[in-house]
């Protein structure tokens, strides 16, 4: 004889697997973040390696005004355009246009001022609300040097040292390692990754609780000499394996696109093997389990399916805010976060991105977390079950 | 057998049950009259072990429901006023489904399955699923499950209602086989037609108690009432009643 939830486990699955809509969003889900994570992290590495390619384009107005700062752009691999004059709104569209990151316009009277040594005015038009930051720092590098090197030759010709125009120097030294800078980024994209174990299951226990209740076919369900905890389990581990398939499919996708990917292009590192990946995927399923059980218990005492729904989409943000608020604290990974069901999966991962050494004790504080925040909910749906005031609102 | 003596239940202020006493025979169709809000789906519930009882005593078999609800729910056929179909699944998988629910299986399960389809006269809706099934088809279904683990008590709620002339005669036919195999079945229903032609016992209650039992010609020979609808308003006491 076959165990009573195991009964139920597979009635609940062959009834979810024949709805298309159901099915639809879990794969929704289950690709989407995965390749728009891809999308985003692509583009930044596009951006970022696009000015080593092919070096900056600037549109400069009355070029012939300045033919050494010209040879010095040029000597820098900022290739120099040379346009007619124009006035301010035609700059504006020019820039909007995103052909140049950063039109030079030289005065008119750049020569006579240069000539007679008052200072000769080089206007730099840049649209801010453009990110191409690192290509104008690029050009305003150039000019500050073209105007050191100048002031420092009139200094000379003065008797002066050049050395009296730099009373300090700032030399820049940067301890962060790719890892740290990137673990910074990975630690924002995680919360998203592991929002899949409340999304798959979602709709599912919604229809299995609450849905059959108000489809009335609940009543005969519990006059079956079945016990409340079997019926309960059998739907727990129903919406508990979708979780678990959505959250591994997709980060197994997430994996792959992040290995494919050149992070190092852009300082970050993605150190996961697909051991760890594994590791990480075990860790992850009480958490699948727990959202699964919280799921349960909430529809099932929601008084109608849509109540049920709106509950459920309040109770999904809820495991998102220890993430939030551990980035904007800007705390330490600290032992007690594996404590926490949810915020210990993102940080197991974060922590097993950055390619260190973790050692078992974290993954099994992960594991046992959510594992015991599953039983607590999954024994709460049951006592209620049993519940009269459970059995009059069937 | 079931047998119940002064049980009664009550939610908050509610009196629900306010003493109900029969018994029901093994072999014996036993019609449950009342109006609607009497207290049949509560009793019924009480029967099946869902609601505890806070009086009285209910033995089904010799089994009380309270001390030991599955194995009094594997020995009941219960039909609700829902039929809690799944769309999804066809009448054979809804079938299985509480076949195995009930603790069956493999090739025992299959045979029983086709016997009641062809009990029922279900045959062509066997492979289909329940999505746009006719209120009879429906019905048919559940009475099915009903009787798919051989119970030997069914409690059956309004079971003839939406029927059309064929399938309350299957039906009727059917449960004149039960009858006959010994089974103890109590039928809540409003259709006093059904109870002269089918049933050998009347248990009429209303405000959660029992108000009379007995075979119909004793209720109308107790009132002094010939028909047994008008015997069953004057037991009850009020035209509202019905109406209700």
């Amino acid at each position: 004889m076959k165990p009573k939830f195991f009964v139920v486990l597979i009635k609940e699955l062959r009834e979810t697997l024949r709805d298309k809509r159901t099915l639809g969003l879990l794969a929704l889900f289950t690709f989407m973040y995965p390749l728009m994570l891809g999308f985003l992290l692509n583009k930044t590495i596009d951006r970022a390696t696009k000015p080593e390619r092919d070096g900056v384009k600037v549109a400069v107005i009355g070029s012939s005004k300045a033919p050494t700062l010209m040879a010095q752009l040029k000597q820098r691999n900022v290739t120099v355009v040379d346009t007619q004059p124009m006035d301010e709104t035609a700059i504006g569209e020019l820039l909007r246009a995103e052909k140049y990151p950063v039109v030079l316009r030289l005065s008119d009277k750049f020569t006579d001022n240069y000539a007679a040594m008052r200072p000769a005015r080089v206007e730099l038009w840049f649209d801010s609300a453009d990110e191409n930051y690192s290509q104008r720092r690029e050009v305003e590098e150039v000019l500050e040097a073209y105007g050191a090197n100048v002031a420092s030759a009139r200094l000379l010709a003065h008797g002066v040292s050049p050395a009296t125009l730099a009373p300090i120097q700032v030399q820049r030294f940067d301890t962060g390692t790719n890892a740290s800078r990137s673990a910074g980024f990975i630690g924002s994209i995680l919360g998203i990754l592991f929002l899949p174990a409340f999304i798959c299951g979602m709709s599912t226990a919604v229809d299995i609780t609450a849905g059959e209740r108000e489809r009335r076919s609940m009543e005969v369900l519990m006059a079956q000499p079945a016990r409340a905890w079997e019926l309960v389990t059998g739907k727990w581990l129903t919406a508990g394996v979708l979780a678990i398939a959505g959250v591994t499919l997709e980060l197994a996708l997430a994996h792959a696109i992040l290995s494919w990917m050149p992070l190092e292009e852009i300082g970050m590192s993605w150190a996961l093997t697909w051991v760890d990946l594994v590791v990480v995927c075990v860790a992850s399923v009480p958490l699948c389990l727990f959202a699964a059980g919280l799921q349960i218990a909430l529809a099932m005492n929601a008084k109608s399916f849509k109540e049920a729904q709106s509950v459920l989409s309040i109770a999904m943000l809820v495991p998102l805010v220890p993430g939030v608020v551990i980035s904007m604290m800007e705390l330490k990974t600290a032992a007690w976060m594996y404590m926490v069901p949810m915020l210990s999966n993102q940080t197991l991962l974060r922590e097993m991105a950055k390619g260190g050494d973790i050692g078992l004790w974290p993954v099994a504080m992960t594991f046992l977390s959510s594992a015991i925040a599953a039983a607590l909910a999954v024994g709460f749906a049951s006592w209620r079950m049993k519940s009269e005031r459970y059995v009059l609102s069937v | 057998m079931i047998e119940v003596q002064d049980v009664r239940k009550q939610f908050g202020e509610v009196k629900a049950l306010g003493g109900v006493s029969f018994s029901a025979r093994d072999g014996q169709i036993t019609a449950l009259l009342g109006p609607n809000g009497a207290g049949k789906t509560t009793l019924l519930r009480t029967l099946i072990g869902l609601l505890k009882r806070d009086h009285g005593s209910i033995s089904i078999d010799g089994v009380d429901p309270e001390k030991d609800p599955l194995a009094v729910r594997r020995n009941i056929g219960f039909l609700t006023d829902q039929f809690g179909l799944y769309e999804r699944l066809s009448t054979r998988e809804y079938l299985e489904y509480f076949g195995e629910l009930n603790g069956m299986g493999g090739p025992t399960l299959h045979t029983r399955i086709d016997e009641v389809a062809e009990l029922l006269a279900m045959d062509d809706i066997l492979e289909r699923r329940a999505k746009g099934f006719s209120q009879g088809q429906r019905i048919k279904v559940a009475l099915a499950r009903t009787l798919l683990h051989r119970p030997r008590h069914l409690l059956l709620d309004e079971p003839s209602r939406g029927l059309d002339v064929m399938a309350t005669r299957a039906l009727r036919h059917a449960l004149t086989a039960l009858r006959a195999d010994g089974c103890c079945v109590i039928m809540a229903t409003h259709v006093m037609q059904e109870v002269t032609h089918l049933c050998d016992d009347v248990i009429v209650i209303a405000k959660g108690h029992t108000v009379a039992q007995g075979s119909p010609e004793e209720l109308c020979r107790r009132t002094g009432i010939a028909s047994l609808e008008d015997a069953f308003v004057s037991l009850v006491g009020t035209e509202e009643g019905i109406a209700a």
